[in-house]
């Protein structure tokens, strides 16, 4: 290393006078914090992983497995009477496939380790004298444990048996005790997702929560990890502004944000046969603001965390509970308490995933959905403004 | 000569602590200039001020010209700035370190790229330029901060602990590159508790409780705060005889250092032989060899922090 190549010493450029300059350098730094930020990703095939691969995961996962429809419950049956009359009822139950004889017992007795070595769900007795009722015409009472542990799948279990014994038992000619015969017969029509198929109803909600996961939790780390590195001064010596760092580290989280929601529209499409009844510029343009609105929350995280694994934390709490909880995408909101019903109104996926359920299921369009899309915007634009306050005053 | 920074009644403060109370000085254009001082000193809140990152509370100061307070943007265009932390990012090559920096400060291109070359070239790690940093050893990654923070060929640099945690040979090889950039004309400013380091500097500022108590060269310094001649000497039972050796005719101190004392007395009430005599004259004493060394600014330091303490509490009683 020769002195002679050292570094020469020319005042440095002032800084550029004209507006047009100014904006060309901004442009740059913007550019090179983009440029180093993707370099993170880039190296750091984690986070990779997380924003294009968990999509996918989680898709499959909930079109598949977290189907809230439910077939062929387990049902543990104790034919008391064991006449054909029993046997007739008991076939007629089981004949539609949604419930499903998982085993026989001698007694209800059994039920208790049938629950505990969780065998089945639910356990149908039909009494002793079930055949000598219906010969008299007298109501027939019949029996139904259900296991309360796993409530989603015992409150299913008992609708659907006692529709399964309601009929089975009409069919035979007999006086169902068990519910009372209806005043009026009800008709049902269901609208837009006529075969009820869940898929179509999840897969919306799933794009939320997504894209709530992928860009709150990366950009949650990327200010964060400036602050764990103490790279953040180093940052702050040079000319470079607050909302330059903001806008270039958001770019290549913005890009994997649009690639990620892009692969949960298509799988939808494709695997789950999601309709696109609606407008796509009307879906284009939420997806945009929602993930501009989960940008900005990350980036205002990450800039008050000062900790990657404070900043973690924050993200989970504020943003991807809120996204599964709170939105709508599992539990309606009108069911939930009051106070939680308020707390809703400021979570954004909450006007996405409605958004997202009329403009595919429905075919909205502006006209229905454009509430959502000012809550949308106006979510987004708030976070960038505190988070850049935010970040200006942290380094005071 | 042109000043590049001056620095008039500078001060800072946080709530009811005072970091920085009234600090005066300026440098010299292309002077090594060491501020020196314990941690929490005033040194890097003085470091944070001057480059723009944080507003005085009161005082004022020019870097390269500009105002701090009322054009923090256009001192940080004009100054180069590395921290006592390693803050260049780990999982990028050299390169892209050193690409990052130039975009940060507007370079573009071919003329990014080249410069890239040339600064490679000046921290001689051409060789290890798609090397990954995080497979550098220490003393290489703080070259290769100093090259990101001379990037853009500012005419200031500051440099905050640069060297903190790095081998000797390592440190040595980083200063030859400070005194390179020194005498092509590049103020440097720089933050050291190395007193070995701090001999390098033109001068030296010494800062204790946010107050600048000395400000002069290294041998200006010592000839005011450690006034006198040291002998270094070393034998059997010195240690145990120094409250002995400080009452001795004409000795200012005693104290031990290493495996021998250092005598310090005012050579115009007595002399070499006079002092060795003397504590070759205690009991249970033997001296086995003799020389004369020179203060440290490890004294000075020592010497002016006593000093400021003793009026603080004379000024508190």
């Amino acid at each position: 290393m020769s002195e002679a190549s050292l570094p020469r010493t020319e005042p440095s450029a002032a800084l550029p006078r004209t507006k047009s300059r100014r904006r060309t350098s901004s442009l740059r730094r913007i550019f090179a914090i983009a440029r180093k930020e993707s370099l993170h990703v880039q190296r750091d095939p984690q986070a990779l992983y997380l924003a294009l691969g968990m999509p996918i995961m989680l898709l499959l996962l909930f079109g598949y497995g977290v189907s809230f429809d439910m077939d062929e419950l387990p049902v543990v049956l104790v034919d008391e009477d064991a006449t054909p009359e029993s046997r007739a009822l008991s076939d007629a139950v089981f004949a539609s496939g949604e419930l499903r004889i998982a085993g026989t017992a001698r007694s209800a007795d059994a039920a208790h380790q049938i629950f505990a070595d969780r065998d089945a769900n639910a356990v149908l007795v039909l009494p002793r004298g079930l055949s000598e009722s219906i010969a008299r015409g007298e109501p027939v009472e019949v029996q139904l444990l259900v296991d309360g542990v796993e409530a989603n799948s015992a409150a299913q279990l008992q609708g659907k048996a006692e529709a399964a014994v309601r009929a089975a038992s009409l069919s035979l000619g007999a006086t169902p005790a068990m519910a009372m015969s209806p005043p009026t017969e009800t008709r049902l029509s269901t609208w837009f997702n006529p075969e009820e198929r869940s898929q179509l109803f999840l897969v919306p909600g799933l794009a939320a929560y997504i894209l709530a996961i992928v860009a709150v939790l990366l950009t949650a780390l990327t200010v964060s990890r400036e602050w764990d590195r103490s790279s953040i001064q180093q940052l702050f010596v040079t000319p470079v502004r607050t909302w330059e760092i903001v806008m270039g580290k958001l770019l290549p989280y913005f890009t994997l944000g649009v690639i990620a929601e892009l692969i949960v529209f298509v799988t939808g499409a494709w695997v789950f046969d999601v309709p696109m009844r609606g407008d796509p510029i009307v879906l284009g343009l939420a997806s945009l603001l929602f993930l501009l609105g989960m940008l900005g929350q990350g980036m205002l995280i990450s800039i008050v965390a000062k900790n990657q694994m404070v900043a973690t934390q924050m993200a989970t709490m504020v943003s991807m509970l809120p996204s599964m909880l709170l939105s709508g995408f599992m539990f309606p909101i009108e069911n939930m308490p009051l106070p939680l019903q308020v707390i809703s109104n400021v979570v954004p996926a909450r006007y996405f995933i409605h958004t997202l359920r009329g403009v595919l299921l429905r075919g909205n369009g502006f006209a229905e959905v454009w509430f959502d899309l000012l809550m949308l915007g106006g979510f987004a634009f708030v976070m960038f403004t505190i988070a850049t306050r935010r970040f200006k005053r942290e380094l005071a | 000569m042109t000043k590049s920074i001056v620095v008039e009644g500078l001060g800072r403060r946080f709530g009811d602590f005072v970091a920085v109370r009234d600090v005066s000085f300026h440098v010299q254009k292309g002077e090594i200039f060491g501020y020196l001082g314990a941690n929490g000193a005033g040194k890097s809140t003085t470091i944070r001020m001057l480059s723009g990152l944080l507003a005085p509370s009161s005082g004022h100061a020019r870097v390269a010209g500009h105002d701090i307070s009322k054009a923090p943007d256009k001192v940080k265009a004009s100054i180069g700035y590395m921290s006592q932390k390693f803050s260049l990012y780990l999982d990028l090559t050299v390169r892209e370190n050193l690409e990052f920096f130039g975009g940060i400060y507007g370079r573009w291109g071919r003329a990014l790229d080249r410069r890239v070359e040339e600064t490679l070239e000046s921290i001689g790690m051409r060789e290890l330029a798609s090397t990954s940093t995080a497979a550098l050893p220490g003393g290489l990654r703080q070259r290769l901060a100093l090259g990101s923070a001379l990037f853009h060929q500012p005419p200031i640099v500051f440099l905050d602990e640069p060297t903190a945690g790095v081998d000797p040979a390592s440190r040595r090889e980083f200063w030859k590159l400070i005194r390179g950039i020194s005498s092509a004309g590049t103020t440097v400013f720089v933050t050291t508790h190395y007193m070995d380091e701090a001999e390098y500097c033109a001068r030296i500022g010494l800062m204790v409780a946010g107050t600048l108590v000395a400000l002069d060269t290294p041998a200006a310094l010592k000839k005011q705060w450690v006034p006198g001649r040291i002998l270094r000497l070393e034998g059997q039972g010195l240690v145990r005889a120094l409250p002995a050796v400080r009452g001795l005719g004409g000795v200012v101190e005693a104290q031990s250092f290493g495996n021998g004392v250092h005598v310090r007395f005012d050579p115009a009430r007595t002399g070499d032989e006079a002092i060795v005599a003397s504590v070759r004259a205690l009991p249970a004493v033997a001296v086995h060899s003799v020389e004369a060394v020179e203060a440290n600014l490890e004294d000075v330091f020592l010497a002016a922090a006593d000093a400021k303490a003793e009026k603080a509490i004379r000024g508190a009683a």
